[in-house]
């Protein structure tokens, strides 16, 4: 149960860890924007998505994030790898230019189809490590003031936006208590005889029910409790509150959301001179090689 | 004067199965009023029905003579505060020190006033240290406490503890008893109002209300409840140690009547041969 290290929040100091938890958020956005950008040349996308990993280890070395963990959540991704693979090149696309493999006049394997679902795997693979590097510095509840603060204009329609992120942060105090609960109610069911590990498709699917009922029961217990609780302490969510927690913007601040910005605009500039003016191949500007196709 | 007074109250959560049953009782201002009874026996729907979660079906609660309606309940709630028994399921913020800000942040209390209260009752419940740790990184008696700290810092005139020690070890149990005395010393005016299981904290209390199936089965001072035998045994109720020495003693000729304490008892003892 408490082998999930996927992003978990690490209580250190870093430069990264110190940063708002609003700012973090937009520049995640504006990275994953610049990643999603695709040039005509291949070799031009691939390049700066190689400058991206370069800047992701970076900012994971800054961060302290754990390289291992990383390996661990990615290694689960390999069904997904072969999923997509199998479906771009096995699925023929009319855009396709370099035959790698003909089997006859109307079907064909494409070198492209290996580019695209590389590139696609790439791009997954960046993502997932930017949100991996925001939940492994930022607090959990950090995360919903974030959330709350950028969905303070949707108020005016009426959008139940604190009460979204009270519950939002009461679920994550109350992950660890459910997962105890979890492990607490395994043991007896296992006491009694339940066996989660052996057995056939439908011994496992009883033995799961087994645990799926009484966690639910205790939940709507505790919540009932809880709604008590915060009720007796004067909670009205409809009433105004003070904050207690202020999320305040430095200089730390200032320095990230520069280079968050620079890496966006960059990259939307090539991108725009990319799309509208010329074909920009940067292997041969920069190398002067020209990696064919 | 009177702090709290019950009429004829009645509750029932589903129909024709009343739970609390012609309930009438007063409580002093600064008086401890220990409540005890078995499980089931309606108590934790009082605690409920006297902070307005539940509404009567019949009978009135006045809190300092005051009528608890649909209208008064907010202002009523302001001088009220409640621990509940599971530690778990009230501890609301990420932290300790967010959890004590929830009921502050509730009553609009400025953030630059937040953090001095905070530490203050913090501090009073010998919490400061833990200020920044997590619900799953304290014991069940640090999470009371903190509820303890909680309830204090909104500045109630009325605490009601409902079980709060039942769900801890002793060591638990022992400081929450004593924050009680210390409590009673900082604030004399503090009602105290404690449901529980525990005849030894029962017996601290200035009067003791026992409830059996949604009645008041026997009301009086801890003496009297504890001598009278068969109220006891009725009730399937403990004595308490002390008076059960003092009744050893007696039955071995030895009158320690007049003794408060086990100090005392003591000093009765000693000389004899
Ligand atoms: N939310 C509820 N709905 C229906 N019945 C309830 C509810 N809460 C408690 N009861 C019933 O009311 C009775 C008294 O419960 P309670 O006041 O919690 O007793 P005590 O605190 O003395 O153990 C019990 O029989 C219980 O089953
Ligand atoms: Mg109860």
């Amino acid at each position: 149960m408490n082998n999930v290290t996927f992003g978990r929040y690490s209580p250190l100091n870093t430069f990264t860890h110190k940063v708002d938890p609003r700012n973090k958020i937009l520049i995640l956005i504006l990275l994953m924007v610049s990643i999603f950008l695709q040039f005509h040349v291949w070799s031009t996308t691939l390049l700066l998505s190689g400058v991206f990993l370069i800047l992701l280890i970076c900012l994971m070395l800054i961060s302290k994030v754990n390289f291992l963990d990383l390996f661990k959540s990615l290694k689960s991704m390999w069904f997904l790898v072969i999923f997509l693979l199998v479906i771009y090149v096995f699925i023929p696309n009319p855009t396709y230019k370099f035959v790698c493999y003909r089997f006859n006049d109307h079907y064909a394997i494409y070198w492209d189809s290996f580019y695209q679902s590389g590139y696609i795997i790439l791009r997954l693979i960046l993502m997932i490590s930017l949100t991996m590097v925001l939940t492994s510095t930022t607090k959990p509840m950090d995360l919903t003031y974030a959330f709350e603060w950028y969905m303070t204009p949707l108020k005016v329609i009426r959008f139940p936006v604190h009460e979204i992120a009270m519950t939002l942060s009461i679920a994550l105090r109350f992950i660890p208590t459910l997962l105890d609960e979890t492990d607490r109610i395994m043991k007896a069911q296992a006491s009694r005889g339940v066996d989660f590990n052996r057995g056939g498709l439908f011994k496992r699917f009883k033995a799961v029910i087994s645990l799926i009922i009484p966690l639910f029961v205790s939940a709507i217990q505790r919540s009932e409790e809880l709604s008590d609780a915060m009720e007796a302490r004067g909670y009205n969510p409809r009433e105004k509150r003070t904050r207690y927690r202020k999320l305040t913007f430095s200089w730390r601040d200032i320095i990230a959301l520069l280079f968050g910005l620079a890496i966006f605009g960059g990259i939307l500039y090539l991108f725009i001179y990319d799309h509208n003016v010329e074909e920009i191949d940067l292997f041969m500007q920069i190398f002067g090689i020209n990696v064919g196709f | 004067m009177k702090k709290i007074s019950v009429k004829n109250l009645c509750f029932s959560y589903v129909k024709d199965e009343p739970i609390v049953k012609h309930v009438s009782f007063n409580i002093h201002e600064g008086s401890y009023v220990s409540i005890v009874g078995h499980n089931g026996s309606g108590k934790s729907t009082l605690a409920r029905l006297l902070i307005g979660l539940l509404a009567p079906d019949d009978g009135e609660i006045y809190i300092d003579d005051e009528l608890l309606t649909n209208k008064t309940v907010r202002n009523i709630r302001k001088k009220i505060g409640l621990v509940f028994q599971n530690p778990d399921n009230q501890f609301i913020g990420a932290t300790v020190e967010d959890d004590i800000a929830f009921g502050l942040e509730n009553r609009q209390i400025k953030r630059e006033k937040m953090h001095e209260i905070i530490e203050k009752f913090a501090k009073r419940v010998g919490m400061e240290d833990f200020l920044d740790k997590e619900p799953s990184r304290l014991s069940g008696g640090q999470k009371q406490r903190v509820a303890i700290a909680g309830a204090l810092s909104l500045g109630p005139e009325i605490i009601i503890l409902d079980e709060a020690t039942s769900m801890l070890d002793p060591k638990g149990k022992s400081d929450i008893k004593e924050l009680i005395e210390e409590m009673r010393k900082d604030n004399p005016s503090l009602t105290i109002l404690s449901i529980t299981h525990d005849v030894e904290e029962a017996f601290l209390s200035d009067e003791i209300i026992i409830m059996s199936k949604g009645e008041i089965a026997f009301k009086g001072k801890p003496e009297e409840v504890f001598s009278n035998r068969e109220v006891l045994k009725s009730l399937n109720l403990e004595m308490p140690f002390i008076m059960d020495l003092k009744d050893r003693l007696k039955s071995e000729g030895i009158n320690v009547d007049k003794s408060k304490d086990l100090d005392e008892i003591a000093e009765v003892l000693w000389p004899l041969k």
